[in-house]
């Protein structure tokens, strides 16, 4: 997976390349805009990191030039604004995503693999969800774990399929809120850890090896093996 | 405009002007003609006087000089005759001008000895009978029988007769009668038309003003580049929604101030605040897990909670001075709520605190999601931070016309005198309180922001009331009224 990178700050272009080269992607850094233009003519690209305060432009004009370009990868926006403009959210309806500084890796990471997954063309959903011994039946709504049925609520059961459907990698807390509440907000008490204690204590039996782990802050991760 | 039906109108201000000018046109030109029509008449009454006292001394004069014989009353019948010719404001048209005129001559005894007139002699003299006269000082004098008083002159004659010369109002009256019925009609159109000329001018005026009205509440604080319609007249409308335009470049100008202010500094302080935290997360990858991640750990939740204050200070700093941003859109704030109650029952739970929450149904609304979310989920964890174990937290949902109103109150101590009054200011919170005291600020900010109000007061049988009323911004539907408890959750639960 290539990828280009287009943000200006040198810390944060240090770091992400870092996080990103570590999690497998080949990565383009631009400065800005007038250099980002001719990586893209330089090379293809699958995706794109762009932030919207470049020095010589705004980063959404160097997206619609690079559309007018050919560019057709899917782009995920950084933006450390406060307000959300029009036009990002015209890009949004277009395919593409946006994520407010700062963040945290893992969610940046699982937002690229959305836009990329996005991009390829689908494979019949599946309807039964494994992980290790943990199996959904999404149809029925149904868990089983070493197949014994476990009592879920219909909340729980989509905070499961959650988990499963990211098994192996880390998902955030605001990520959790986001995909499985539908709320893109910030609560300062522990909502969601109350809800992954709860899950736990019905999918982590006495004597099975945990499955739920958390790291501790980070998020969450569903161990795939 | 004349879509609508009379009851707008009638309650319009041009109706009203309208109908005060028309009113003080119509007492105005009233006195003035009250007067003309006593200037008239008193016109009219010093020419018959004055004819009826000449003629009166000619008679006089005749009936005194005449021998009593039997041509006297001859004499004296022709030469009453002939001033009855003479009389004056008469109308001509009418031929029986003996009707106007009377002469009537008594003796000493006041018995009747001539009478020249229309009719008998006997119903003028007990007439006259009946009220005492002062010589050559004409009267009006009723007469039983005729449509209109007689203006009569009495005169001594030396051998103790008493002549009386009447003349019938009945012409003097006509001619009064005439300009009254003449002054109305046209007084009553001048008034009809005057009504209608003021009204239309007024309301053509008003509809102007009325344009300003509409145009300058639309622009409130998300159109602000928007202006008030200028029309090209130079007039005080005009002046009124140029002086509208300047107060809201001004306006406008203060808020983009802010605007512009709040996103610098959000914009400066996260770009260093996304370097910590990546740097904070690769720290964290490199260190084993156990007590060297500790500090990290802690340091990335400080972080978080240092970003969320900025953006929810920023807010309310907008909030308080009415500039806050929305990007509206329509959601319903019973499922919302239902969500929220849902995410936040295991955390009530584990602090043995019930929710309950009663709606009508859906209550569908304009308005910006995100800071919704984040509104209703502050009001959840203000409860989950304050309350002591085994209170319960009641949601109570309705909407009335145009309004949905939220009413959140407890069984917990309730909030304390010395922070009441100073709830929804920054930095208020209570003793005890662990968080930064922005929340209530917050859901203040937000429920005004979308034209609402919020109320907080602390319940008669003790515990804490906040009611937020927002205007729906759309329009109202039908809600069946069935009150349904939509989810009961807490410690009864498992």
């Amino acid at each position: 997976m290539r990828l280009l990178l287009v943000e200006d700050e040198l810390e944060i272009q240090t770091l992400l390349r870092n996080s990103l080269q570590e999690a497998g992607y080949e990565v383009d850094v631009a400065g800005d805009a007038r250099h980002a233009e001719q990586l893209a003519m330089e090379s293809a690209h699958d995706i794109l990191i762009v932030d919207l305060g470049l020095p010589d432009r705004d980063g959404i004009s160097l997206i619609l030039s690079l559309r007018e370009m050919g560019v057709s990868a899917p782009v995920l926006i950084l933006s450390a604004r406060r307000s959300v403009d029009d036009r990002v959210k015209g890009l949004e309806q277009g395919g593409d995503d946006y994520l407010t500084k700062p963040f945290a890796m893992a969610e940046l990471l699982a937002r690229l693999r959305n836009l990329l997954k996005r991009n390829t063309p689908a494979t019949g959903e599946p309807t039964r969800l494994h992980v290790q011994d943990l199996e959904l039946d999404l149809l029925r709504r149904e868990a089983t774990r070493s197949g014994q049925t476990l009592q879920l609520t219909p909340q729980e059961f989509v905070l499961l399929e959650y988990l499963c459907r990211n098994a192996g990698r880390v998902v955030t807390r605001s990520m959790i809120l986001d995909k499985v509440w539908g709320m893109r907000i910030q609560p300062d008490t522990n909502v969601v850890d109350v809800h992954i204690y709860r899950l736990r204590g019905k999918v982590d039996g006495k004597g099975q090896p945990p499955l739920i782990r958390t790291l501790r802050g980070v998020g969450y991760v569903l161990k795939d093996r | 405009m004349s879509s609508k039906t009379a009851n707008p109108v009638m309650r319009s201000a041009a109706w009203r002007i309208s109908l005060w000018a028309t009113l003080a046109f119509a007492c105005g030109t009233m006195v003035v003609f009250a007067f003309l029509h006593r200037f008239v008449a008193s016109d009219i009454r010093q020419r018959t006087d004055a004819w009826l006292t000449g003629e009166v001394e000619v008679l006089g004069d005749v009936a005194e000089h005449t021998p009593k014989d039997a041509l006297y009353d001859r004499v004296v019948s022709e030469v009453a005759e002939l001033a009855s010719n003479e009389v004056p404001n008469r109308l001509r048209s009418e031929g029986h001008s003996n009707d106007l005129v009377f002469f009537l001559q008594t003796d000493a005894q006041g018995a009747l000895t001539l009478w020249v007139g229309a009719g008998r002699g006997e119903a003028y003299l007990d007439a006259i009978r009946r009220r005492p006269f002062k010589p050559d000082e004409p009267q009006d004098l009723p007469v039983a029988g005729s449509d209109a008083p007689y203006r009569v002159v009495a005169l001594h004659i030396d051998d103790g007769s008493i002549i009386y010369l009447g003349l019938s109002e009945h012409d003097e009256l006509r001619v009064l009668r005439n300009l009254r019925f003449r002054f109305f009609t046209w007084w009553l159109l001048l008034v009809m038309l005057g009504f209608v000329i003021v009204f239309y001018t007024t309301r053509r005026m008003l509809s102007h003003v009325r344009e300003i009205t509409e145009a300058a509440s639309r622009i409130g604080h998300t159109e602000l580049d928007k202006r008030v319609p200028v029309s090209a007249r130079n007039d005080e409308v005009a002046h009124l929604a140029r002086t509208l335009n300047h107060m809201l470049d001004r306006i406008e100008n203060s808020v983009r101030q802010l605007h512009t202010m709040t996103d610098a500094l959000a914009h400066d302080l996260r770009s260093p605040l996304t370097a910590i935290r990546g740097k904070l997360e690769m720290s964290l990858s490199a260190a084993a897990h156990g007590e060297q991640a500790e500090p990290i750990v802690a340091a990335i939740d400080e972080l978080d909670r240092l970003t969320e204050f900025l953006n929810t200070s920023l807010d309310v700093a907008e909030g308080k001075a009415d500039a806050l941003r929305l990007s509206k859109s329509e959601l319903d704030l019973e499922e919302l709520l239902r969500g929220m109650a849902d995410l936040y029952e295991p955390s009530m739970h584990e602090k043995n605190l019930r929710v309950r929450l009663t709606a009508r149904g859906p209550v569908r609304m304009l308005a910006d999601a995100a800071l919704m979310h984040r509104m209703i989920s502050n009001l959840f964890d203000n409860e989950l931070k304050h309350l002591p174990a085994g209170c319960t937290v009641e949601f109570v949902l309705e909407t009335a016309q145009e309004q949905a109103k939220l009413t959140v109150q407890d069984d917990g101590p309730g909030f304390s005198q010395e922070i009441l009054p100073h709830l929804f200011e920054r930095r208020v919170k209570g003793k005890q309180s662990s968080g930064h005291g922005l929340g209530l600020a917050f859901v203040d900010a937000v429920v005004r922001a979308h034209g609402g109000s919020v109320a907080a007061s602390n319940r008669k049988d003790g515990g804490a009331r906040l009611e937020l009323v927002m205007p729906r911004g759309l329009a109202a539907e039908n809600a069946e009224p069935r009150p349904v408890i939509i989810a009961i959750a807490g410690s009864g639960k498992p």
